[in-house]
């Protein structure tokens, strides 16, 4: 498939920082989900 | 009335600049501390004498860890 | 008898007479010796300038066989580069390197991570706009990833021909980070934003999150962009070692010897594919001057990012910090530590900066990984 340079150019800028932006979001979404589920307990030995 | 300057970040102290009795002006350099492998200063938060150090050089110290008290 | 001496003589001085036909080895040698200089003089990167200007100097002596085939760099180079193992195989010392505790503990930070990557996008427009092939375009553009393996693999899968511009954009803008970044952050924002204090209150993150992270992020994140997963699973891998704690030799290994060694291949390698005929071309100052624009626009975009969180924040998040969310890590961190003390003394950004650091790093790949799938998926590849 054969498209033109703006076209294409266009489509990966939306399309690239939209995906970039939205998976990170999505992942930032997961941490905090992460860190509901499973809070740090103060007993829990601090690792190093 | 005496103020306390509390460490800003997690990390190790690694110099200490003042001693017991000096005077400092505000926002001096009185400590650097050390924190992800970065030498970061810490300044005085109000002008006055040093009335106590409460850390040591190469002591790991919290964030809101008291470091020094001025008077 | 006479003859045969002379002829035998002649063939000595070969090397020579060659190098009087091309300049361009001259050149070459010479931009070889200037970077090792700057890595010793200058103590800039001296781990990559190192042998990078040294097979640079290699490869461009005349007649030098290393780069021919069964030459002993392009065996490094075929085994290494051409598979994109080596710098897979960085990526899992760079996981097990990095601590993501700052990114957990405020996962708002992540997203600065991702902001940080569009100038890889942006100059990979103007490269198009400039009339470079597509996937010319795309490996130009990564180097605003401003992560050196991420770089080369995208490059060395799509544009091999342009590795070693690509490459030597990418490694040394990363080592100008805190050159390029402080007056662009300055120019962007206003005195009262530059001055705003975030606290920093740790917040402990239990130890079942750090280890579930990575392995989350591997599935979601490879289920987004299967092309990327190379580049994702390898960081993950690295850092799932570090939080488990049980493999400490395996971490270790990875972050030392491992990387160490591929280090010194991949510098080799990138040096390598400096021949003079070939790199000596208005196109590779193009591709260096793109380069330094997507690292700028990449600082724009984080910091105005940064901008758009402070109002949606109410004025709590300090726009500096989003120049953080490039994956030079852990310059820009300290840069912005640096910048934010110098305008307010009581301002310690460094751990938020590290947190939108760290999330730079998994944007730098995740972009990249993107890219591959938006790619696939519109049939370029």
């Amino acid at each position: 498939m054969q498209m033109d340079n703006f076209t294409f150019g266009i489509t990966m800028l939306l399309c690239g920082m939209g995906g970039t932006l939205v998976t990170l979001w999505i992942m930032s979404l997961i941490m905090e989900a992460l860190g509901r589920l499973f809070p740090y307990k103060p007993e829990e030995k601090k690792e190093k | 009335m005496s103020t306390e300057v509390k460490s800003p970040i997690p990390g190790k102290i690694v110099e200490i600049l003042v001693n017991v009795g000096d005077q400092v002006a505000e926002d001096e350099e009185i400590i650097v501390m050390e924190a992800m492998k970065m030498k970061n200063p810490v300044y005085s938060t109000a002008a006055g004498s040093v009335q106590e150090i409460k850390v040591k050089e190469g002591e790991e110290v919290n964030e809101d860890q008291v470091l020094v008290v001025l008077g | 008898m006479e003859d045969a001496i002379i002829k035998g003589l002649l063939g000595l001085t070969v090397g020579f007479q060659h190098l009087l036909i091309d300049w361009r080895n001259v050149i070459m040698i010479l931009v070889g010796g200037v970077l090792i200089w700057l890595g010793i003089k200058k103590d800039c990167e001296p781990l990559l300038l190192l042998p990078i200007g040294f097979g640079c100097i290699l490869v461009n002596i005349p007649l030098s066989e290393v780069m021919m085939k069964d030459g002993f760099i392009r065996i490094i180079y075929d085994a290494g580069i051409d598979t994109e193992l080596f710098p897979l195989l960085i990526f899992i010392g760079i996981g097990a390197m990095t601590d993501f505790g700052p990114v957990l503990a405020r996962p708002s930070t992540f997203l600065l991570g991702a902001a940080g990557q569009f100038g890889i996008f942006l100059t990979l427009l103007l490269a198009l706009a400039l009339g470079f092939p597509k996937l010319e375009a795309i490996s130009i553009g990564i180097i605003g990833a401003c992560d050196g393996p991420t770089a080369i693999y995208v490059t060395s899968k799509f544009a091999p021909q342009i590795l070693g511009a690509v490459s030597v954009a990418a490694y040394s803008y990363m080592a100008l980070v805190p050159v390029i970044q402080p007056p662009i952050m300055k120019l962007l924002t206003t005195k009262k934003e530059r001055e705003t204090i975030m606290e920093y209150k740790a917040k402990p993150v239990s130890k079942t999150t750090k280890l579930l992270f990575p392995l989350v992020i591997t599935v979601i994140g490879g289920l987004i962009a299967p092309k990327g997963l190379p580049l994702l699973g390898t960081i993950m891998l690295g850092n799932f070692m570090r939080e488990s704690g049980v493999v400490e030799r395996l971490t270790k290994a990875s972050e030392n010897e491992i990387a160490n060694v591929v280090t010194l291949f991949l510098g080799l390698c990138i040096g390598c594919t400096m021949v003079g005929p070939a790199f000596i071309k208005a196109q590779t100052l193009i591709i260096l001057a793109l380069g330094f624009l997507a690292i700028c626009l990449d600082t724009v975009c984080g910091v105005c990012f940064g901008k758009i969180m402070r109002v949606v924040t109410g004025g709590k998040i300090n726009p500096l910090i989003g120049a953080a969310g490039i994956s030079a890590f852990p310059m820009a961190a300290r840069v912005v530590q640096k910048e934010g003390l110098k305008y307010n003394k009581r301002n310690y950004l460094l751990m938020h900066a590290m947190g939108a650091n760290a999330g730079g790093q998994i944007g730098s790949v995740i972009a990249a990984a993107i890219m591959l799938a938006i790619l696939a998926g519109m049939g370029v590849i």
